[in-house]
């Protein structure tokens, strides 16, 4: 009797574990990487080729019907640059919804803004600038976050606990400016340090043509500033305190999509400033006929100090946007960054094609032109390929 | 053989004749098409909210075939355009990716799409309504939610299409941006639903042809078609629509169509 009791409990955990590992649902990709660069760089007897793979995989189920788990590692191993040799849990959150508010817990990803240049409202993640991709990669947040849908709007309300310091290019690594930064010397203005408990509050709300996004965050600031160290040679990042509030809204007015994103910064350690993106998006839809639409994006980056190392502080992009909406979402985005008090342009191409139903070829290329003499990028020019496996 | 021909034509004639004759007696052609077209609508009132999944194959010119798949959520709004959610499973490099729609009947569809990889949501515009849907031989206007505000009826005449008794209706879009000067729709008579359209493109020329098949009834009042198929006659490609695992009154409700719920949905 009580080997039956035992057979039978033995059963109905393993059907209750086997087809729970059946359960997670599981999609990704594997990417192949080829960069090739213009010249060879002077700082060092540096590479004009580089390759490197990279893999994410996201791991989801429901643990309840309210409770979801999702895993999302990420690894490159890059040929030349130990620093872009890397491994990050884009994602590793519990997630519970109840009928009124939704938890998150853990390393989460969270997107906030409308612009396609930069996004200076977009404050939670840091960015994984190693990665130098098409898309803005980031690194996992520690979060608590607490969400909710009312009448007038959503409200989400994050606790930070633990910063991620942003990643830079190694000595191997390109492209990067002529001076190493390194990344294993931070300096912060909190005594915390990384251990600084970070908040940030957003509003959301749709109001007929317009989506609007009220923000609210205090902590680290993302972006450090560089700081030279005469001993090393080296420029070492430092991360101060910031008070930020910030808007973002959208009209999408039939052809036209008018965007804005405005940020205030209050610090101690950087001169208290305004960040602004704004432009529009025209899109011609059905070209001559053909399935073909394209966009014309604009957009003007300012920040209004008098001294910065904020690369955009007066630049207007304009770019075209090419859709073929064929079946293979053939994709195409041209553009060119200029800065307006003169110190040259940058030209980007980005595009992207599906190659029957699991791999996807894309290209990103980057020019910098008419740079001011002794200009760090004036000879990183490169164009990067990716095949990748999607599953 | 040729005379018995003659002879089926000339019967069909005077069959649409009289019937025409009869139905302009009763009513005007364009009263009576929107008057078929209430019907349609009418009788899929109360479907309340329905989920299904998706299997689109797309067939070019020299046969090669590629799949989609995704699936779809709807909610009915009464007194407006329905709200709809679709979550594309394949190909993989869009999988997670999601799109919501607010449709209205004249004025312009608000719509969302939820980039997974950036775990971004973007307001788009719903202007686009001949492009292609997924690279497919449907147009986004052919996908949408139908309401009678969206056209212009007139009604053609009684006809007979593979053994089914229809009602040959000519519809033209109402709303801006459309990729058809008009569209003929056979409904059946008796289920009032739809079993061929056939579209005209801007220069009034025969573009798509789409035809319904593998009806099957739920809660035994809504009927869906398990299968569409679309050709085009102009560049030979067509894309066949297969349905599956349709449920009804499954509970959604008006927060499951939000854009922050298009980031929560798998």
């Amino acid at each position: 009797m009580k080997n039956k009791i035992l057979v039978a409990s033995l059963i109905s955990i393993s059907a209750y574990t086997l087809p729970a590992i059946a359960e997670w649902d599981i999609r990704g990709n594997v990417t192949a990487q080829l960069q090739e660069f213009a010249n060879s760089a002077p700082q060092s007897e540096s590479h004009t080729s580089n390759v490197s793979l990279s893999g994410e995989i996201e791991l989801y189920r429901d643990l309840t019907d309210d409770t979801s788990v999702i895993i999302t590692p990420f690894a490159r191993i890059d040929q030349r640059d130990s620093e872009r040799s890397h491994f990050d849990f884009r994602e590793l959150l519990v997630h519970h919804i109840t009928d009124s508010f939704e938890w998150k817990v853990g390393l989460g990803k969270v997107f906030w803004g409308v612009a396609e240049s930069r996004n200076p409202v977009d404050v939670i993640n840091q960015s994984d600038a190693v990665e130098n991709g098409v898309s803005a990669d980031k690194l996992g947040q520690p979060m608590i976050n607490l969400f909710a849908a009312r009448d007038w709007g959503d409200i989400d309300l994050y606790i930070l606990p633990g910063f991620r310091e942003q990643t830079f290019p190694g000595e191997d690594g390109r492209p990067r400016l002529p001076v190493v930064i390194d990344s294993d010397s931070p300096r912060y203005e909190s005594n915390d340090e990384e251990q600084h408990i970070d908040f940030a509050l957003r509003l959301f709300k749709t109001v007929g043509d317009w989506d609007i996004g009220l923000h609210a965050f205090n902590g680290t600031a993302r972006d450090p500033e560089f700081v030279f160290n005469t001993n090393t040679g080296k420029l070492e990042p430092f991360y101060y305190q910031k008070t930020q509030i910030g808007i973002d809204a959208q009209a999408t007015l039939e052809s036209w999509l008018l965007k804005a994103e405005l940020i205030n910064i209050t610090a101690d350690e950087v001169e208290d400033h305004i960040e602004l993106v704004t432009g529009f998006e025209y899109s011609f839809y059905g070209i001559a006929e053909t399935d073909i639409d394209l966009g014309v994006v604009t957009e003007w980056l300012y920040d209004d100090r008098d001294e910065t190392t904020n690369p955009f502080q007066n630049d207007l992009l304009i770019g075209l946007r090419l859709a073929l909406n064929d079946e293979q979402s053939t994709d195409a985005l041209l553009g060119v960054i200029s800065d307006l008090d003169g110190d040259g342009e940058i030209l980007s191409l980005e595009a992207s094609r599906r190659i029957g139903s699991s791999l996807k070829a894309s290209i990103d290329a980057r020019y910098w032109i008419n740079q001011p003499t002794d200009s760090p990028f004036d000879n990183e020019d490169y164009v990067q390929f990716e095949l990748g496996y999607f599953f | 053989m040729k005379t018995l021909e003659t002879k089926k034509t000339i019967a069909l004639a005077l069959l649409l004749s009289s019937s025409a004759v009869f139905s302009t007696a009763a009513l005007s052609d364009a009263a009576r098409g929107l008057e078929i077209a209430t019907q349609v609508n009418e009788q899929d009132n109360g479907f309340i909210d329905s989920t299904s999944t998706m299997n689109m194959t797309l067939i070019n010119r020299s046969g090669k075939k590629s799949e989609r798949k995704m699936r779809a959520l709807t909610l009915e709004v009464n007194g407006d355009g329905d709200k709809s959610m679709s979550i594309f499973d394949e190909p993989a490099d869009v999988k997670g990716t999601a799109s919501l729609t607010y449709s209205h009947s004249v004025k312009p569809d608000e719509q969302w799409l939820y980039l997974p990889a950036l775990k971004r949501v973007k307001r788009i515009s719903s202007k686009n309504k001949s492009g292609p849907f997924m690279g497919s031989e449907f147009a986004f206007e052919d996908i949408s939610s139908q309401e009678v505000d969206k056209y212009t009826y007139e009604y053609l005449g009684d006809d007979e299409l593979d053994g089914i008794k229809v009602f040959k209706i000519e519809s033209k879009p109402a709303y801006k941006h459309s990729g058809y000067t008009r569209l003929i729709s056979w409904i059946d008579q008796e289920r009032l639903v739809p079993v061929k359209i056939e579209y005209f493109d801007r220069k009034n020329a025969a573009l798509k042809t789409l035809v319904f098949s593998e009806y099957e009834q739920y809660k035994d009042k809504f009927w869906r078609a398990g299968n569409m198929e679309m050709t085009n006659l102009q560049t030979k490609k067509s894309t066949i629509l297969r349905f599956s695992d349709y449920a009804f009154q499954t509970g959604l409700t008006d927060k499951d169509f939000t854009s922050s719920a298009l980031k929560r949905f798998r």
